[in-house]
């Protein structure tokens, strides 16, 4: 018996908390934890999709760069939701203590705990990842209004086009013979 | 021990709220006021809209003034109160769906999972069933004797300035997509409601730019960016070079020609924004290969009708705009172009508003004699109706190959698909146009098909994030073709479908084109005597038109 092995025996378990615990953050979280598939439960599907994949990765000693993809998946949501920065990652950190937790309730494998130093040192990885994911998919966005702006109907209604120009008094329509 | 670390994690985090809509709950709903801040509320009305919507002939826009959502004073007109509930107790009497709709909501919560805006906000407020709420506990409290006789105990709430709030955050959390409606037992039409409150909050002088704008423009010039009549006219003849310079085949096309068989009218962004301006060249490509005997117009320059978002007076002026269009052209019928609330205000309120059409003839095809029986009433049919049953009866030549660089999948816009009920058109369309498209998850498609998340005037960009998290069930099934499929092109037959997905793809999934159905039409259409220019493909390699009409040459 080894961590390896703890991991595997308490995945679904921690995972599930995991998940739990993420989901918690939302207002009205009962939807997201019970809904039924990824496509009519979006945040809940994703979030369990995501958390699942990451946990099997954070207990492998994968590349970090690994880490991306189902970080992304979790983080572009949260970026644009009503999460500030430390609120929106936050639940990344949470696999640690729950872990823990769930190990220490188990007489068998507590003794492994003290072998958990990769494990979280991999979460603190996949923190820091999940902060630059954030800033990334928030530059993302402002990019996004910008183009809207630069190529919307702005620059048909607010600048200085001619036919704007035309439009002095807002009030009248103007006469035009057909 | 790792618990209680877990705890302090929790709480070590900024609490509370952060951008949108107001605080952690716990207290009862009633009890949670909205707290507005920049980036969960769209701008107001410019003043001089209102003034220019109220000076209207029929219009009722009244309480022009400068004012904004996150300041404590709305400046609203002292009888504020009354003016509310009276214009209620008149629409109760006057829609008796609405009567309906406030009395027969048994709570039973389908609605409550299926609205896009709660799905991307987990926001209570945003479950139809509670949005609704929001009107029908005013409604019981005044006008139901249970509310008169017992208040809050019966659901019934009194009608004050932090109620009016939430009824302005929540009905612009609402694209009146009527997905929720599909689901409801009873079949209420939360849409509706919304309608309801956004007319009740109008007639106190609150409403957004990005609605009031575009309708006054409308109501003045003809189209949303109150562009005039010659600026609409010289796009259309740049359009048309355009396609003349990529399939060397002259368009000739018309204006304001009066004894033309055909009116056609398409949203105005689909002949001044990109990706819109391409679906534009595919109509002209189309009518110009079959012969259709048409004319556009620069009165009757905008299909879109952001009166629906507004009230009913509205609606109905904007829309007898283009019937008026229609007798004084003395046309046969309108085809209408790839618009979608345009086609909820003809199929479902035309009719009681401004109609019968009846100096208009049923619509019947020139070139194949199907007569559009559906459009009996309104003398409209839909462009994709319209090149359907070209296909079907094999009277234009299509080669899928020419769309090659394509992999299509297919978003059906909220009102064609659920107001009009057009389902199959474009697929059948996007069969013989197109190699391959891909259909995406079966619960995210026709009736059930997930809003833009910007629709009814919410497409402003003050409001991005709001807007990323309304779309995100739209996005998430369309990320998951991409995965499966290598899908490309996400293709729709709206045009704020074709300016917001836009914006939601370059968030969602990069790299993901937006287009409409007859852009690939017009890609894939072998046109007499044409002679197709060459351009560059992504590879470099000289082809002809590689990528169809967005091909540089």
């Amino acid at each position: 018996m080894d961590l390896a092995e703890a991991f595997r025996n308490y995945e679904d378990k921690i995972v599930e908390q995991w998940v739990d615990y993420t989901l918690s953050s939302y207002k009205s979280s009962t939807f997201f934890k019970k809904g039924p598939d990824k496509f009519s439960n979006p945040v809940g599907g994703n979030t369990r999709e995501a958390l699942g994949r990451l946990f099997k990765l954070l207990t492998k000693n994968a590349d970090p760069k690994e880490f991306v993809e189902p970080l992304d998946q979790i983080m572009r949501i949260r970026s644009i939701q009503e999460f500030s920065a430390s609120e929106a990652v936050a639940p990344i950190h949470a696999v640690k203590h729950i872990t823990r937790e769930i190990l220490a309730k188990d007489s068998e494998r507590k003794q492994f705990i003290a072998d958990l130093y990769d494990f979280e040192f991999a979460v603190d990885m996949a923190v820091l990842a999940a902060f630059d994911l954030y800033m990334q998919c928030r530059e993302q966005l402002y990019k996004v209004r910008v183009k809207e702006i630069k190529t919307g109907t702005v620059i048909l209604t607010d600048s200085k086009c001619p036919s704007n120009l035309l439009n002095k008094d807002k009030g009248d329509p103007v006469q035009i013979q057909v | 021990m790792a618990l209680a670390k877990l705890e302090q994690l929790s709480k070590s985090v900024v609490q509370g709220p952060s951008l949108a809509t107001g605080a952690v709950p716990t207290k009862d709903w009633m009890d949670t006021p909205v707290i507005f801040k920049e980036g969960n509320f769209a701008y107001p009305a410019k003043k001089e809209k209102v003034e220019y919507l109220d000076s209207q002939e029929g219009l009722s826009f009244p309480n022009a003034r400068i004012w904004s959502p996150d300041e404590d004073d709305w400046k609203l007109p002292e009888d504020w109160q009354e003016t509310i509930l009276k214009g209620l107790k008149e629409r109760l009497d006057k829609f008796r769906s609405l009567k309906i709709f406030m009395d027969c909501c048994v709570r039973c919560g389908a609605c409550a999972d299926k609205c896009h805006f709660f799905l991307g906000t987990g926001d209570p407020k945003n479950m139809p069933v509670l949005r609704a709420e929001l009107l029908r506990s005013v409604y019981r409290n005044d006008f139901t004797l249970a509310g008169k006789l017992f208040g809050k105990m019966a659901g019934g709430r009194e009608m004050t300035v932090g109620v009016l709030k939430e009824w302005f955050m929540y009905s612009y959390q609402c694209t009146e997509c009527r997905r929720c409606s599909v689901f409801c037992p009873y079949g209420i039409d939360t849409a509706e409601v919304t309608m309801m409150i956004r007319e009740l909050l109008h007639t106190v002088g609150i409403g957004i730019n990005w609605i009031l704008e575009p309708a006054s423009n409308s109501n003045r010039t003809g189209n949303h960016m109150g562009l005039q009549p010659h600026t609409f006219k010289d796009n259309v003849d740049f359009l048309a070079e355009d396609v003349e310079n990529l399939t060397g085949v002259k368009i000739n096309h018309s204006f304001n020609r009066k004894g033309a068989e055909v009116l056609f009218i398409t949203p105005s962004a689909d002949v001044f924004a990109e990706p819109g301006l391409y679906t534009a060249m595919g109509y002209l490509a189309l009518f110009e290969q079959i012969g259709l005997d048409y004319t556009w117009s620069t009165y009757a320059s905008e299909g879109g009708n952001f009166g629906l978002f507004t009230n009913n007076e509205l609606m109905k002026k904007l829309n007898a705009k283009m019937y008026a269009e229609a007798k004084r052209l003395g046309v046969k019928y309108i085809i209408g172009g790839e618009c979608g609330h345009m086609w909820r205000v003809v199929h479902q309120y035309m009719d009681t508003m401004n109609g019968p059409a009846d100096f208009l003839e049923v619509p019947r095809s020139p070139i194949t004699g199907t007569v559009f029986d559906n459009a009996r009433s309104t003398k409209m049919i839909h462009i994709s109706e319209f090149t359907a049953d070209l296909i079907r009866h094999g009277k234009i030549k299509l080669d899928p190959s020419r769309n090659k660089n394509v992999r299509a999948t297919y978003h059906d816009s909220c009102n064609p698909a659920r107001a009009m009920g057009l389902l199959d058109e474009p697929r059948y369309i996007l069969d013989h146009v197109v190699p391959e498209w891909f259909e995406m998850p079966e619960n995210t498609i026709r009736e059930q098909t997930f809003c833009c998340g910007s629709g009814t005037g919410l497409n402003t960009d003050e409001i991005m994030e709001l807007r990323m998290r309304a779309g995100l069930p739209r996005a998430n099934a369309v990320k998951h073709v991409i995965d499966k499929h290598d899908v490309n092109m996400l293709s729709c037959v709206c045009a704020i479908d074709r300016a917001t997905l836009s914006s939601l793809m370059g968030y969602w999934n990069p790299g993901c084109d937006v287009c409409g159905v007859s852009e690939l039409v017009g890609n894939a259409l072998v046109m007499d005597n044409e002679k197709r220019a060459m351009g560059y493909d992504a590879e470099g390699n000289e082809s002809e038109l590689p990528d169809g009409f967005r091909t540089m040459v």
